[in-house]
């Protein structure tokens, strides 16, 4: 028997598929988003099958997440990121109590219960400046990719202050620092902090140990430092923490929800 | 005539209509099918979920037909009043004089939505240099500019101090447009100090007696331009009659949510509940018609709790709603993202509280008008929210704010913080814009990962019964 988990996030569709006892993963990928969502997933999760030699006709269920869930025709069934974030980031990190998530549109703080299920959450606003949006668009703005972007950050030694809190005027904020000579490390550390600060402002007094850092933004280098710096306690990146929440949609597929 | 509730498009209300019709739905005067009023450009309503009672219906009715009330009034003769920002104090007075109509002049804020912007009001209050940044009510000034939404009043009076400073500013570039407006001052609702002589408001906080004789002595003010503007003198009876039959009113309401918000399944969506809450502080320009219209509803949901029914689905997560929302399509969300409403409160509950009526209806008036939410402390809000919780049954928090409202952008914070600490359930805020269209997706993220929560709490707590 097999379980799969489909993640359609706004930046990249990611697929996870774990064995009958829900403690293996046995296959995991991740292609960009784009217009056509489902056969974009559809095609992942075909090639996985296939590269795993996993029989089809085995799976018994498929949950998917994530903005799109809802356009994924072949799942059985949609839980939010929400609860699927918690679900991944509880089978790598038993004993998390706070998840930080940083994906390409959206941003999450969420608190778990002892047992693992999620006590409260907030998340961003209208406003994309605390996601993995802002990085990109930095990137884009300063002719780099969000790796690279992230290795300049930690250069920098005078990050700039970013003060806007939209993005659109963030962007304007940056090609007048560019205009004034600013250094494009000092922007991306600037940017970097900017996030991070969000982030500690929608968790607020509510942090509770050590928080446990996933989705895609997790992996730009120095952004675990500075959510540090910004958190004041310590963050742990989780392992393949752009596939937590398909992980977790696979977890929540094999019990049921 | 009363099918089995459920919620239906405005197309399915346009099958469903005829069809009672010819099983002798009686309707007031104002009735009709409820698709006519797209034709009157409220294209929104397009986009809703109603239920599908005739009591709901005529409420609908009611609510889309105010302008056409409000000019059939001026031109029998009555004086129309604009009571702006004033939560259900002055329109109290006004209908106890029986040629003045007060309606509500802020209730515009719904016009961009309800009309899918096609009014150009926004654009309006844009070029009157009140942008984005202020509260959607800004509306407001696009409808007094255009003269379109609802006739200039007589007499336009307007709350200021401890009110939101958004609204204070929208009324003052009114005011500089050239609408004489009758200001009274409401101050910030203080603690009373130690041997301080106190009075207890409406709602249960405290108030320093020397502020609830100061409102008085503004609201006296207020009734002196009522009496001039009716000519003829507002009673104490006459203020005594008013203020019973504004408590018979709030007694309807105060039953409608007891028995929407605590029943399960829950017997009346959101979105009806909310216009009906709203018929408490403004009567939508008709009082005794509004009594009815609650009377009316109110027997719906009663039939409904008897026979165990109601249009959402069973077992639905129970979500406590604090501040009204802009855009009315997101009540509709809350129920399909497996919500339902299990308490409310939209900035006015003091407005659902009875009147004292058995004291000088004026003290009466200033204690209630004392006790609005929004003008003492977020806290003391936050604690009438905690209470109301707990006496719901709610299991989730949902805080809507309000886009550039003054008093939202700190009160989300105190009343979520103080929600989470006391009730230790979930709590999440929102920003709806007047169209939210775009953000549809996110809200519904934003939702089911709420009702997702708070069902994965009550089953935990089942179990820990169990266990037990």
């Amino acid at each position: 028997m097999l379980y799969a988990g489909i993640d359609a996030g706004s930046r990249t569709v990611k697929v996870v598929f774990l064995n009958a006892r829900g403690k293996a993963i046995l296959a995991q990928g991740l292609v960009d988003q784009g217009v056509h969502q489902e056969a974009l997933a559809r095609h992942l999760f075909d090639r996985l099958l296939r590269e795993k030699k996993l029989d089809q006709s085995r799976i018994r269920k498929v949950v998917a997440t994530g903005y799109g869930r809802n356009q994924i025709g072949f799942a059985h069934a949609t839980v939010t990121e929400i609860t699927c974030q918690a679900a991944g980031v509880r089978f790598r990190r038993p004993r998390a109590r706070t998840i930080v998530d940083i994906g390409g549109q959206d941003s999450k703080f969420i608190q778990l219960d002892a047992d693992g299920s999620v006590r409260d959450f907030a998340m961003n606003d209208r406003c994309a400046a605390g996601t993995g949006r802002f990085l990109e668009v930095t990137a884009g703005r300063l002719g780099m990719d969000l790796s690279a972007l992230g290795e300049v950050a930690q250069t920098s030694r005078d990050p700039a202050r970013i003060s806007s809190m939209c993005v659109v005027f963030a962007e304007t904020e940056i090609v007048g620092l560019l205009a004034a000579g600013v250094k494009p490390s000092d922007i991306a550390a600037g940017v970097q902090r900017s996030i991070a600060q969000r982030i500690a402002g929608m968790a607020g007094r509510n942090i509770a140990g050590s928080v446990c850092f996933t989705g895609g933004v997790a992996l730009v280098p120095g952004m675990v430092q500075v959510l540090e710096s910004a958190l004041k306690v310590p963050v742990r990146v989780v392992p393949d923490p752009q596939l937590t929440g398909a992980l977790g949609a696979a977890l929540l597929a094999r019990t049921g929800r | 005539m009363n099918d089995r509730p459920k919620t239906i498009t405005l197309e399915e209300w346009e099958v469903r209509y005829p069809v009672l019709r010819r099983r002798g739905l009686v309707e007031p005067r104002y009735g009709g099918p409820l698709c006519r009023h797209v034709d009157d450009g409220d294209y929104r309503l397009r986009k809703l979920r109603y239920d599908n009672s005739p009591a709901a219906l005529r409420l609908w009715n009611f609510l889309l037909t105010e302008e056409t009330r409000l000019r059939e009034a001026k031109r029998a003769g009555k004086k129309l009043v604009g009571t702006m920002k004033d939560l259900g104090t002055v329109p109290v007075m006004a209908y106890a004089l029986d040629n003045l109509v007060a309606f509500y002049p802020d209730g515009a804020w719904w016009i961009p939505c309800i009309m899918e912007m096609s009014t150009g009001m926004l654009e309006i209050a844009d070029s009157l240099g009140i942008n984005e940044s202020f509260c959607p009510v800004r509306a407001m000034l696009g409808a007094f500019v255009t003269q379109k939404h609802f006739p200039i009043p007589d007499l336009l009076t307007c709350s200021v101090g401890a009110v939101c400073d958004d609204f204070s500013a929208i009324a003052q570039r009114l005011n500089a447009l050239g609408f004489d407006i009758l200001w009274w001052e409401i101050p910030h609702r203080r603690k009373p100090e130690p041997g301080e002589p106190a009075v207890v408001l409406p709602g249960g906080f405290k108030a320093p007696k020397s502020q609830v004789d100061f409102v008085r002595s503004e609201l006296e003010r207020v009734r002196r331009a009522l009496e001039k503007l009716a000519g003829k003198p507002l009673t104490r009876e006459m203020l005594q009659d008013g203020i019973q039959t504004a408590n018979a009113v709030r007694r309807v309401l105060a039953e409608l949510r007891t028995l929407a918000y605590r029943s399960e399944p829950c017997p009346m969506p959101a979105l009806e509940m909310l216009i009906a809450e709203m018929l408490a502080i403004h009567f939508c320009s008709d009082r005794a018609e509004s009594l009815d219209v609650l009377t009316d509803l109110l027997n719906e949901v009663r039939r409904r709790v008897q026979k165990k029914q109601g249009p959402g689905r069973p077992g639905a997560a129970k979500i406590f709603w604090v501040n009204p929302v802009a855009d009315l399509q997101v009540m509709n969300l809350l129920e399909e993202s497996g919500g339902r409403i299990a308490g409310t409160e939209y900035l006015f509950c003091h407005a659902l509280d009875e009147i004292p009526d058995r004291i000088d209806p004026m003290d009466a008036l200033a204690r209630m008008a004392l006790a609005d939410p929004m003008v003492g402390p977020a806290a003391d809000r936050a604690d009438r929210i905690c209470r109301d919780v707990v006496r719901f049954g709610a299991e989730a928090v949902l805080i809507s704010r309000i886009p550039g409202a003054s008093h939202c952008a700190w009160e989300g914070s105190v009343i979520a913080e103080r929600v989470r600490t006391r009730t230790h359930l979930p709590v999440l805020e929102i920003e709806v814009p007047p169209i939210s269209d775009a953000m549809n997706p996110t809200l519904r993220t934003r939702f089911e990962a709420l009702v997702e929560t708070a069902l994965k709490q009550r089953k935990g707590k089942t179990h820990a019964v169990r266990g037990h």
